[in-house]
């Protein structure tokens, strides 16, 4: 397959690490061809309805992207476009494009589509509005492993600041929700504000995680009684005052969202969407470093809030332990970030165990595809069982800003 | 370590005999022997000149007591049975993992900043600034004292001529100004902070009385300029009105020639005579011009012959 900007399509394989693939697709304006998606399956072959839905909202923000699926979706060849937010007339409707996740889609939580639309929207040429709503729409933590609308807020969009990118970012929850069981579908809704945009994100120098001086978090509970939350809330607080007395965790209770119930003789009727609680724990070191745990009630049930408050503090406590300067679920914005940042080297500390995760290995291997530059390891300071990161920029940031 | 007064908490034999973190234990111990000899002097010599003291006791020295004794019923044979069916009847479990703290409630601020759809800001809740700077006129009450004085003795020594004046026309010792003293007051001290006009500047009059005054002040200080002449003082060089000269200060970033009008350079005669050098003006611009560059290589020449 020739292609008409002369760089041939980079190959990858199998189903894993899909949005960054395609994200990094992006921002470096490569084209790739993915095969083998889910081939060895005979049930779902190809590719999920939440990998096509994020398909859908990359089509959505960028212009003039093409996306060709094999018969069986078990192959997908990408040509990005030009990353243009929320432009008018490109799929936006009165400056909001408003993304529906289908029933199918509740297999993800929301965060799923919205770390990556985070990571492009800097780039982007015009603002970014987007508002994800509909029946596979989850704010919650989920069992996949998601975390939860809030965290994205409260952990990950601060670390923005870091790249010189603060201004004009929101995240609205306007409709919780919770993962739901089977059967059940979930009808959150979050809207979606980026109108920082950036030619080139700075450069990061991240060495030392600090001290973790406050904590913060939210524990919500939907459709449920709001006694749940004060009983997370206690179990958390248990646990974690000992360390840090600057704990904090804000209570917000609303009703269970109403989702259409597809019923043939009441056309317009409503039902309840999934309930249920959870919580997201955000610990914050005196450098602006940020550690996070999600914990969420089972879609099936049965789990104490004591039980669910204790997780969360335990987990929160294990991400603290693993040290560095960037947790697990930050990893991909910070280090997508830094490679596409100005031709300088930008270096972050983290810890053994997140440097160790398959995450990041994949990760920089991918990023060595598009951009051609590894990474660089080394060992951080002698007491510290940390990993000094060493990232070259790519030099080219935002290519829809390059004339301002 | 000196002999204190007050309660004090008694060194048992174990804490003496135990390796202390502190370098000279026993010296310590000894001191603290010699503190209880001198509170004893004291307490004799107070009690000889008053009325005795009542002795209390120290808990410590009870608690021990008490132990000693619970450890000698317990020897006794007679009282096993019953304490061991206590001991197991009443073993009370108290669980402090799941410790109930109590909720402290945050302000409404702070919910707002951290529960608003933006990602809460890094930098803590800002303190109400109000109440630092009264705090800090609190802390130090002498220093306050003495910012208010120096601002009046700065006024008084500023409006020190206009007490004589007073002075002289009423014989009032006090030093607060009344009627129009007080507005010449107020005006020096608004020309002090930098007003441009003096309040009693009359702002509108017939043209034939500002020409009076005028004409007044200008006869006046002819009148004081001539008399110092006359008698040998020197007086301070004469401020002269400059005249008006018809240059004006070119604006940075625009022509240097001629002036901008309506997007278009608009060159007047003059300065077309002095780009083309024609015409036979005074200060034409080709003769200046060529007598520098003349000077200019006089000197190149003077290089030379060195």
């Amino acid at each position: 397959m020739s292609e008409p900007s002369g760089q041939p399509l980079i190959r990858f394989t199998g189903h894993r690490h899909l949005t960054t693939r395609l994200l990094l697709a992006t921002l470096t304006g490569r084209a790739i061809r993915i095969s083998q998606i889910r081939s060895s399956s005979h049930t779902h072959p190809g590719l999920t309805s939440a990998e096509v839905s994020f398909l859908r909202l990359l089509d959505a923000v960028t212009n003039g992207s093409s996306i060709e699926f094999s018969m069986t979706g078990t192959t997908l060849v990408y040509r990005p476009g030009l990353i243009t937010g929320s432009a008018e007339g490109l799929g936006a409707i009165g400056g909001v494009v408003r993304h529906e996740l289908h029933k199918e889609c509740a297999t993800r939580g929301v965060s799923w589509w919205l770390i990556p639309l985070c990571v492009l929207a800097p780039f982007s040429k015009g603002n970014v509005n987007v508002i994800l709503h509909g029946e596979g729409c989850i704010t919650g933590a989920t069992p996949a492993g998601d975390v939860s609308a809030d965290t994205v807020r409260t952990a990950i969009l601060p670390l923005y600041r870091h790249f010189g990118i603060e201004r004009n970012i929101e995240l609205r929850i306007l409709k919780r929700s919770c993962a739901p069981g089977p059967g059940k579908s979930a009808g959150g809704e979050v809207q979606l504000v980026f109108n920082h945009q950036v030619r080139l994100p700075k450069t990061l120098h991240l060495l030392n995680a600090g001290r973790v001086k406050r904590i913060r978090g939210v524990a919500y509970a939907v459709g449920v009684s709001g006694n749940n939350n004060a009983r997370v809330i206690a179990a958390a607080r248990g646990v974690l005052n000992k360390f840090v007395p600057d704990t904090y965790i804000y209570s917000d209770v609303s009703s269970a969202p109403l989702v259409p119930s597809n019923d043939r003789n009441n056309p317009s009727g409503k039902m309840k969407g999934a309930v249920g609680f959870g919580i997201s724990l955000v610990a914050e070191s005196s450098t602006h470093c940020f550690y996070s745990a999600d914990v969420a009630s089972p879609p099936s049930g049965g789990m104490p809030p004591e039980d669910i408050g204790k997780q969360a503090a335990y987990q929160l406590l294990e991400a603290i332990e693993k040290g560095g300067c960037v947790e697990n679920t930050a990893l991909d914005t910070m280090l997508c970030l830094m490679a596409m940042g100005s031709e300088d080297v930008g270096r972050v500390a983290l810890g053994r165990d997140v440097a160790g995760s398959e995450d990041f290995v994949q990760l920089g291997r991918d990023v060595k595809e598009f951009t051609g530059s590894a990474w660089g390891l080394r060992d951080g300071a002698e007491d510290k069982e940390e990993v000094v990161v060493s990232v070259v920029g790519r030099g080219v940031g935002n290519v829809g800003r390059k004339i301002a | 370590m000196a002999p204190q007064l007050g309660k004090r908490k008694r060194v048992t034999r174990e804490e003496l005999e135990q390796p202390s973190r502190s370098p000279t234990p026993s010296d310590s111990g000894s001191e603290s022997e010699e503190g209880e000899d001198l509170q004893e002097i004291f307490r004799k010599a107070f009690e000889a000149k008053f009325k005795p003291l009542e002795v209390e006791k120290k808990p410590v020295v009870e608690e021990q007591v008490e132990e000693e004794e619970e450890g000698d019923e317990e020897d006794d044979s007679e009282w096993d049975g019953i304490s061991d069916e206590e001991e197991e009847a009443g073993v009370e479990v108290v669980d402090h993992s799941g410790s109930h703290t109590p909720v402290e409630r945050m302000s409404k601020a702070q919910l707002r900043a951290f529960m608003s759809s933006k990602p809460p800001s890094s930098t803590g809740p800002a303190q109400p600034s109000k109440s630092t700077s009264t705090n800090a006129a609190d802390d130090d009450p002498a220093e306050s004292t003495h910012l208010k004085n120096d601002l009046a003795l700065q006024k008084l020594l500023r409006d020190s001529h206009l007490l004589a004046a007073a002075a002289a026309s009423t014989s009032s010792s006090d030093l607060s100004l009344t009627g129009a003293l007080r507005h010449k007051s107020t005006d020096l001290q608004l020309q002090a902070l930098g007003v441009k006009t003096s309040i009693h500047a009359q702002k509108s009059m017939p043209m034939s009385h500002r020409k009076g005054i005028n004409a007044k002040a200008r006869t006046k200080e002819e009148k004081r300029r001539a008399e110092a002449k006359e008698n040998g003082i020197i007086l301070e060089k004469e401020v002269k009105k400059r005249k008006f000269t018809g240059e004006r200060e070119r604006g940075v970033g625009g022509p240097s020639v001629g002036r901008m009008k309506g997007g278009m350079l608009q060159l007047s005669k003059k300065d077309v005579r002095e780009i083309t050098g024609g015409g036979g003006s005074g200060r034409g611009g080709r003769g200046g011009r060529g007598g520098r560059g003349g000077r200019g290589g006089r000197g190149g020449r003077g290089m030379k012959r060195r």
